[in-house]
This record gives structure tokens, sequence and C-alpha cells, in this order.
């Protein structure tokens, strides 16, 4: 009887989407006794596992009881990026849409990449402002600290903050910590992390040449950064 | 405090002239012309404040009658937004929550600086919201409810309404509590369950000992001769929680049956907000799939 139950198309907060033995919780649900609720206004969208529970290769292994991994997620979006997706194919709910979807707000959290304006630099730390996390920009204002010793993955003793950041470039990071009151903690130090646009004194706009340095195509001058590998689009 | 950087309106009373006509006043019929059960109409939009990050407004009906006036809220949410940076580290959602009338809401004429009414009716809007937010999902961030109420729901007669103040405020409060769960909904904030308010109050319909008091949801104190005792409840309904009582009057205390159905019947007056508040989010989110 219950399995025939299936969840609503929209959830407001509190409303009941299943027992948890049926469904994994995704973003905006919450588990309570079992039974997974809703914690957001919006379209409920179940999602089906990413890898279908395929035959068992090895059957002289004892496979446990299905992992949660297997069950499907079901989340609620709010009414703005499910609106958003909906309209792209249509395009007549444009402004309507765009007016809801600057509305929906999210928080960097541990993993992140986010983009970043570097604000001031130190010896020992680089302070940034949050721009962008993942594909959503930012409303509020949430201020970034590169330490020293997270700017790169080698040589982490001859680093020098000066000669990885400026203020003003605008840097690509991981989030590796909430951090302290006012920061969160962030890191370059992967390949793919670094200084994405930068200005020279001059107030050009530099091209990167390796690794750690940057050109003025105008005046030829080059300057030290902690470079982000250009990623194909 | 006084308030010595705005020009203020007069201290007294701003009321219009009401004059004693012979055919208006016989039209003072106090009474209740709904069912002891039921709450007066409701009307609920969320999203109304385009600049805040959710929103809603509420309006409840006046009574019948032409002198009283309805209650209006509007509610606007800011934020999830950072900190500032003097605040000490929090891993979950700050509330903060701001109550205020506006100095033409009621009789006696509100200042702009909030009193400690005001500032009491936030503690309990506080304390209703916390207990249906999820606040570790959003750490270190903070988000304000400001809650302004445009009309107290207060009758314009002055004469006869001495000392209702306390059962308007308990009213007030619990439009407020479903005005914002309306509009934190709206704002996306993780909520268990939609909280709403209701209001039961135990009145007394005649004047004079003799008469048998009952309990009656969401009482308007110019329809009934005296109001003895009166309950605010916050109640979640899917999780069948109380997450705020706010209990006052004059009641026997060896009546605990009394007690409880108070509590019940202010349970089942925030049932039927509840109805309204899931009924316009409905709404709400339906409305992007149409349009």
């Amino acid at each position: 009887m219950t399995s025939t139950a299936t969840p609503p198309r929209l959830a407001i907060p509190g409303q009941p989407l299943g027992p948890a033995s049926r469904y994994r919780p995704g973003p905006g649900t919450h588990l309570h006794n079992g039974h997974l609720y809703a914690s957001l206004l919006g379209h409920v969208r179940i999602t089906a596992p990413a890898r279908a529970p395929g035959p068992v290769k090895r059957l002289t292994k004892i496979t446990p009881a299905p992992a949660p991994a297997e069950l499907p997620t079901v989340s609620v979006l709010p009414p703005s990026s499910s609106a958003s997706s909906a309209a792209s194919p249509s395009g007549q709910e444009g402004a309507g849409a765009e007016q809801k979807q600057r509305r929906r707000e999210v928080l960097p959290e541990v993993g992140n990449v986010v983009l970043c304006r570097v604000l001031r630099i130190t010896p020992r730390q680089a302070v940034v402002t949050i721009l962008v996390c993942g594909e959503t920009v930012l409303e509020a204002e949430w201020q970034g600290v590169i330490r020293v010793q997270d700017v790169r993955a080698t040589e982490k003793d001859r680093v020098k903050i000066y000669e990885s950041f400026r203020p003003g470039d605008i840097v690509r990071a991981e989030v590796i910590s909430l951090g302290d009151q006012a920061n969160y903690y962030l890191s370059t130090a992967k390949n793919e992390l670094g200084v994405v646009l930068a200005t020279s004194e001059t107030g050009n706009t530099m091209q990167p040449v390796s690794w750690k340095e940057m050109r003025d195509p105008v005046t030829g001058v080059s300057e030290w950064r902690k470079v982000a590998q250009p990623q194909p689009q | 405090m006084t308030d010595r950087r705005r020009i203020n309106g007069p201290p007294g009373e701003t009321i219009p002239p009401f004059f004693d006509d012979a055919d208006r006043a016989p039209e003072t019929a106090k009474g209740r012309f709904r069912p002891s059960n039921a709450i007066r109409k409701m009307f609920l939009k969320t999203g109304v404040t385009p600049s805040a990050s959710g929103s809603a407004y509420l309006e409840i009906s006046t009574s019948a009658k032409p002198g009283a006036s309805g209650l209006k809220l509007s509610c606007s949410v800011h934020g999830p937004r950072s900190l500032p940076r003097s605040a000490p580290f929090s891993p979950h959602l700050v509330l903060t929550t701001h109550v205020k009338y506006a100095p033409f809401a009621t009789r006696q004429r509100r200042g702009y600086l909030r009193d400690s009414s005001e500032r009491d009716l936030s503690v309990h809007l506080e304390t209703a919201l916390r207990g249906a937010i999820i606040a570790d999902r959003w750490p270190k961030s903070g988000v304000d409810i400001i809650v302004s109420i445009l009309e107290g729901d207060q009758e314009r007669e002055t004469s006869r309404s001495q000392g209702d103040e306390v059962w308007e405020m308990m009213n007030a409060l619990s439009g407020c509590i479903t005005v914002a769960a309306a509009a934190l909904a709206d704002a996306g904030i993780d909520c268990v369950d939609t909280v709403a308010g209701g209001v039961a109050a135990l009145v007394q319909d005649t004047d004079g000992d003799e008469s048998q008091p009952s309990i009656v949801l969401d009482p308007v104190p110019s329809e009934h001769a005296k109001i003895l005792a009166a309950c605010c409840v916050a109640y979640l309904p899917t999780r069948d929680e109380v997450t705020n009582l706010w209990f006052r009057g004059d009641v026997p205390a060896s009546d605990m049956e009394l007690y409880n159905s108070l509590v019940e019947k202010g349970i089942q007056a925030s049932r039927n907000a509840n109805r309204v508040l899931v009924g316009c989010l409905t709404e709400s989110v339906g409305e992007g799939d149409t349009s």
C-alpha cells in the first residue's frame, strides 16, 4: 500500500515525502523519525541513483544490504531554479523567472570552487571577497582568507604572498574550511586553481605565461602570480 | 526613551471626530457573528517586497462592525547574509526578529523606536520561529525578520475598550507568526514545518458573574464583554509540536481541564490559520508552472 504512494509534485515545508527506506534525502529535505519531509517550498524532484545497480560481478563476495546510494534521491527545488530550467526552452517566462532567480541564496561549502577578488595582502595571507560560488553569483559579501601555506602544494616554505597575488586579482580557489568568525579559509593548491584574471601595474590585463608568471602584452613586463591552469570551456 | 531627532506627531490619540448620531448610536451591538470555533477570514500573499529575499503580507478581515479595523501585517526576510565582523563564530543560522507597530497602527500613537511591548513580541516571535527553522543548514550566517504591523486590530471607539491592549497583542503575535512563516518559506530558508499562530480565549459574553464563560477561537476584544484568559500558540501541524505558548489571564489554578482545553483550542485556531498558509504557499509555487 505504501509502495504505491508517490511523493507529491509540489512540496511545502513539513510535507511528508516518503519513508527513508525508499528514498535518500537530497537538498531541501530533512529526515525525521525515519521519514523524509520537505524543508523548502518548491517542486519535488526524484533523481535515479547515479550508478544503476547492475549485475553483481563477484558472486563469491558477500554483499551487504543495498547501500543507501542505490536508492533514488528525492529533493525539493525552490521555484526559482526549477522555473528557470523549465522556462529556458519556452522562453516566455523570462522576466518573471529571472526576477525570482536571483533570490535563492547559497552559502560556500567545504569543497566548493569559488571565484574571489583579492582585497589586500599581508606576508602571511591574502584576504579575498568571495564573488561566485560554483555557478551561482552570491548576493551577500563573504570574506575569505588564503593563507601562505595554502597557496600551492609544493615548496610551501618558499611561497611569498606578494609573488602569488596582488589586490584586485580574480582568483579561483577551493573552500577548505568554514574558518573563523569572519573568514572562510580557501586554498589554491591545485593546478587549475589560482589567478585567472590580473592587471599589471600599468593597468593592462595580463596574459599567463607559465604557472607562476603573467605578462603585460602592451609593455612586455612580466609579474609573478600563482596562475591557474587555463581550463577548456 | 523619547525620540528627539524627528518631528513626532501628537502623543495623544488621533481619531477622527465621532459624532453622536442618533441613528448611529444603537449600532453598538456587541457580539460575535461567527461560530465560536471559527477564526476570522484571512488574506495571505507572499512575494510582496521585491528587494527582500522573502516577504509576505497578511490581512485579517474586520468584523462586521464599521468602526473596528482589522489586522494588517507585512513581513520581510533579509538574508541569509554574512554576520557582522564583531559577531562570534556561529555554526548555525542566527535569527533576528523585529516587530514594530507603525506609528498610525493603533489608537495610541506609537513612537518610531520600539517600546517594551514590541520587543516582547519580537522575543515571542523568535522563539516560535526558532523551533521551526533548521538552523544548521546555514552556518555563519544571519537572517533578519522584520514584521511591520500596519493596522493593529483595534476598535476606533476608545471609551469602552480600555485595557484590551494585551489581548490585541496576542492576536497580533499569532498573525506575526503566520506571516513570518510564509515569508521564511518564500525566502527559501529550511524549515521543519510551516508554523502558524492561533489564539483562543475564555470569554464572558454578558456583564455579570452569573453567565457561564465560554472558550472561543480568535477573540476580538470588542466583541465580548470580558476576556478572562487567553492563550497564543505557535504550532507545527505535521510534527504536532508547540514551539511557543503564551498564556495570560485569571483562571483558577486548580482547573487543569480549562488550561488544557484553552491550549487545545489555540492549536485548533492555529490549524485553521495553517490551512490558509498552505493554500497561499501552494498557490505561489503553482504560479510558476502555469504562467
